[in-house]
């Protein structure tokens, strides 16, 4: 019955459309103390730039009304440590795995995708031109249509591995970047990253994250995620990996229905560990119960045609090629 | 480490806003050593992020969680009663140090970092002799002290007020204890200023310290990265590497960072 969820993402064959959110999920081993992260379709690591960076500062996280504030400010360990422990990863993780790429200008961005196109590990690379929690680069590119433009066509030119452009919901048009993005040869888009916030500690008289402000994540973001979802999957042709407050397998159906070809779990794990494995076990009992043979039949769902359109736009592209 | 929900079987207020939360821990007590600290849950799921919770004593197969009611999240636990259940995560971190023997110990706790003593002291055995120094604001902020039911160990109390023990802090007191007696380890858990003068006095007089850190989290296990703070040895993760931390690996770092350690 596992074959219900099944999917084609991007060339790769996944056993279902569960994936991770970058920066939740540590670089793929941290949960396999609560389930098997082989169980998920896919695995999205943690940013990572050229150099190690010690991120923000501070206080790095504030809950707020069903949601949470973060700062981290793309901490890694940079791409020369990434090489080395990839192939350990690797050893225990054999669902395909995604490198999310950042850099603070154009030159790095090249740079970093060129490193990662040698990785054999890494089978998708997630072009991150979203991150609200870096001064320069990040969201600097994803909020600017020609920046978002000029970075896609330059890293597409170095790289050969299937692109997901993740892109930034602190815009006015997202349809605009994500037709961009898509011309420019993204072979798909996350959405979306966190939505740029603040939170102020009434004691103190000061914000509570020392970065001041912070990218806004779980379920108060989902109404926002979904309707950016809804709206560009009606004008792209590509898939879209669509994340955003997932915390229960209605929620993940619901963004199946906007648009997203898979999902992506974050915050909602924090909460639920185990959280990849119910969304899973739930997915195939919708499916059974409501007799659809795959879990890529009600992508765009609840387009006002159904979906038929983007399903046919998107073609083969979501379906599993034996 | 667990992901279980636990049968609740005392839920007290001890003084102020401090509780005592006891929970039928089975087979998760053997795993769980002092220092270490437990996510747990909040029932209404607006609240996202667990709360990272010290373990306070382990009793048989009893965990004990002694914990502050400050936000919403910590209020929700005071008001869970007996028999009702509550989904905890852990133990979680590394946990004191706890292999010595036939060494003069000093543990300090401050407030609400009083939190991992009671079980640290407990496996605090094999010939040492220990010396605790409790402090805090008033009275009721040392009143867990009162369930420690130590034995055998020295006792000195220290509060802002001077309503119990002598007026001043637990620094004071450690300074004169320092000055009568050679300490080979200080174990301490408290508010960070008091950390702090606690490390430095450790640091001048070369004695070994450790020190219990606190951080916002999200995930408790090193994923999200939220708690990071930087050492002499890197950025560590205070949920993973931590919570405690040599105090030479936190004190006088050339860089100066908000969220580095001892604030």
């Amino acid at each position: 019955m596992n074959d219900r969820l099944n999917i084609n993402f991007l060339g790769n064959k996944l056993n279902n459309p569960i994936m991770t959110a970058s920066g939740c999920f540590g670089y793929g081993l941290e949960y396999k103390d609560y389930f098997n992260p082989n169980e998920l379709g896919a695995a999205v690591l943690k940013g990572i730039t050229m150099e190690p960076r010690n991120g923000n500062f501070g206080t790095r996280i504030a809950e707020t009304p069903s949601g949470m504030l973060n700062s981290v400010g793309l901490e890694n360990p940079g791409i020369e440590e990434f090489k080395k422990i990839i192939s350990s990863i690797k050893k225990e993780l054999h669902i395909p795995l995604v490198a999310n790429i950042n850099g603070k200008i154009l030159e790095e961005y090249i740079e970093i995708a060129k490193e990662v196109e040698q990785i054999k590990e890494i089978e998708m690379v997630e072009l991150n031109i979203s991150c609200p929690n870096v001064k320069d680069g990040g969201m600097a590119f994803g909020a600017n249509p020609k920046m978002a433009r000029l970075v896609t066509r330059e890293v597409r030119k170095v790289l050969t591995k299937p692109i997901i452009v993740k892109l930034s919901p602190n815009v006015t048009n997202i349809v605009e970047i994500a037709k961009i993005v898509e011309e420019e040869g993204a072979d798909g888009i996350a959405l979306i990253n966190t939505l740029l916030g603040i939170a102020i500690d009434i004691k103190k008289r000061k914000p509570i994250l020392g970065n001041i402000m912070g990218g806004l994540s779980g379920p108060a973001v989902k109404p926002v995620a979904l309707r950016m979802i809804y709206q560009v999957s009606q004008v792209v042709s590509i898939p879209i990996l669509g994340m955003g407050g997932i915390s229960s397998t209605e929620d993940a159906i619901e963004f199946f229905m906007a648009g997203a070809s898979a999902i992506s779990l974050g915050t909602g794990m924090f909460s639920n560990p185990i959280l990849p494995v119910e969304i899973k076990k739930g997915l195939e009992k919708y499916c059974i119960d409501n007799k659809i043979e795959n879990i890529s039949e009600i992508i765009g769902a609840a387009h006002p045609d159904g979906g038929t359109a983007y399903r046919n736009r998107l073609g083969g592209n979501y379906e599993v090629k034996n | 480490m667990f992901l279980k929900d636990v049968k609740i079987i005392e839920n007290t207020q001890v003084a102020d806003n401090y509780y005592l939360m006891k929970v039928e821990g089975n087979k998760i007590a053997e795993y769980s050593k002092p220092g270490q600290f437990f996510m747990l849950q909040c029932k209404d799921h607006s609240r996202i992020l667990r709360r990272p919770i010290s373990l306070h004593n382990v009793d048989d197969n009893i965990l004990e969680f002694y914990y502050e009611a400050l936000g919403k999240g910590t209020k929700e636990f005071t008001k869970l009663s007996i028999g009702e259940t509550i989904n905890i995560q852990g133990p979680l971190g590394n946990g004191y140090d706890t292999n010595i023997k036939n060494k003069n110990i000093v543990v300090i706790g401050g407030g609400m970092g009083m939190a991992p003593i009671k079980y640290l002291i407990k496996n605090l055995k094999d010939n040492n002799k220990i010396t605790f120094i409790g402090g805090g604001r008033n009275a009721e902020a040392i009143k867990i002290i009162e369930k420690f039911n130590f034995k055998n160990i020295k006792i000195e109390i220290a509060t802002d007020d001077g309503s119990i023990g002598i007026k001043g802090n637990t620094v004071d007191l450690l300074k004169k204890i320092i000055k009568n007696q050679s300490i080979d380890i200080i174990y301490t858990c408290g508010p960070h200023p008091m950390m702090l003068a606690v490390a430095k006095i450790a640091q001048e007089n070369n004695i070994r310290c450790q020190i219990s850190l606190e951080e916002r989290m999200a995930c408790g296990i090193k994923a999200c990265v939220g708690c990071s703070i930087l050492t002499k040895n890197g950025m560590k993760k205070v949920c993973y590497d931590g919570p405690v931390f040599e105090s030479t690996d936190i004190l006088d770092l050339n860089v100066i960072d908000p969220n580095g350690g001892c604030k």
